[in-house]
């Protein structure tokens, strides 16, 4: 399990087993219920070329890694459209969080989303799981201006302008992604003992 | 085992005339088998490739040959392997979980069956076995175990 910034996957370069680049990340495509990547869309490589008509879905994903996108072939590749249809029915609920205001269930704004941050399961079957934001912190969290890292819970609601977090988020509040895993399963168990 | 650095300038020479007919200018590297499957020489009239089953030995002071017939001029499915893919120093090594270890600095093989055996880097090395594929982008190589 790895955790990373969905803003460092973007430019990553799609590289096959044989090692070929074949394209890079466009965009992360969230799985309808907002909750983990369902794939990407993507582009050519090189500093002119556009967006290509295939895209890559998160089963066909060999490994993610720090620097590289693996997949076995070119095969995996498959229209962009396939990729995209899988997550329609809940647009917007993850996949256009960024710039959303935080928001506790008692009604503290925490700050607005900066970064999505996903954990990597590269497993065979493994998910790209939506684990935590990064936001720019508002002077309720007393260091205004900074970026911290809140986890998030399994389901949450979002409006495009909203985000409702649990007011115990505050206590599982994060700074770097290196001991943030660890923080988004104490919250997680925090919940689930709580419900 | 030899360097690519070490190859690099041993002379050629033909057992029937004892004389040097060549020096070895770079290897080109097979990316299926990663194994060495012809040398580009220089200094030589007749050509500027020798293919891997065209030698008698590769030696730790030359390249001896049987045949100076052998050296041909760069066609058919080398040719292929003049561009970046057969190409290995300074190239850049992925490992299959996609994490760049570094650019490829020197490369280690067995003169006696042509096969690789190591690759360095500025800083490590990585073993033959590990070697998956070599790509025009990177040279690919199997994760390392996860340590306990």
């Amino acid at each position: 399990m790895r955790l990373m910034r969905t803003s460092d996957i973007a430019q990553r370069p799609v590289v096959t087993v044989a090692g070929e680049d074949v394209a890079q990340i466009k965009d992360i495509v969230y799985a309808a219920d907002g909750g983990s990547v369902s794939g990407f869309t993507l582009a050519g490589r090189g500093l002119f070329a556009g967006p290509l008509k295939e895209g890559l879905s998160w089963k066909s994903v060999a490994a993610l890694g720090a620097d590289a996108v693996m997949i076995a072939d070119e095969a995996a590749l498959e229209p962009t459209d396939s990729v995209l249809g899988r997550s329609r029915g809940g647009e917007g609920s993850h996949g256009n969080v960024l710039g959303s205001q935080v928001l506790t269930e008692d009604g503290v704004a925490l700050g607005t989303v900066h970064d999505v941050v996903v954990a990597v399961d590269s497993s065979q079957d493994g998910q790209c799981d939506v684990v935590g934001y990064e936001i720019v912190a508002s002077d309720q969290m007393g260091t205004q201006g900074d970026k911290v890292l809140i986890p998030l819970p399994d389901t949450m609601a979002a409006s495009g302008e909203h985000l409702m977090v649990p007011t115990s988020v505050r206590d599982f509040v994060g700074h770097d992604l290196a001991g943030f895993g660890a923080a988004v399963e104490r919250f997680r168990e925090h919940l689930g003992g709580a419900q | 085992m030899m360097k690519f650095s070490e190859a690099k300038g041993h002379k050629v020479v033909d057992k029937s005339t004892a004389s040097t007919v060549g020096k070895v200018r770079s290897l080109l590297v097979d990316p299926g088998s990663c194994s060495v499957a012809a040398l580009r020489l220089k200094k030589s009239d007749r050509g500027e490739v020798l293919r891997w089953g065209d030698l008698i030995a590769f030696g730790v002071d030359a390249v001896t040959i049987g045949d100076p017939a052998a050296i041909t001029e760069l066609d058919g499915d080398l040719k292929a392997l003049r561009g970046k893919r057969g190409r290995l120093l300074k190239k850049r090594v992925l490992t299959t979980g996609g994490d760049e270890l570094g650019e490829v600095s020197d490369v280690e093989f067995n003169p006696g069956t042509g096969k690789l055996t190591a690759i360095f880097l500025q800083d490590g090395e990585i073993a033959g076995e590990r070697l998956v594929n070599i790509g025009s982008y990177a040279v690919v190589v199997k994760e390392e175990p996860a340590e306990d």
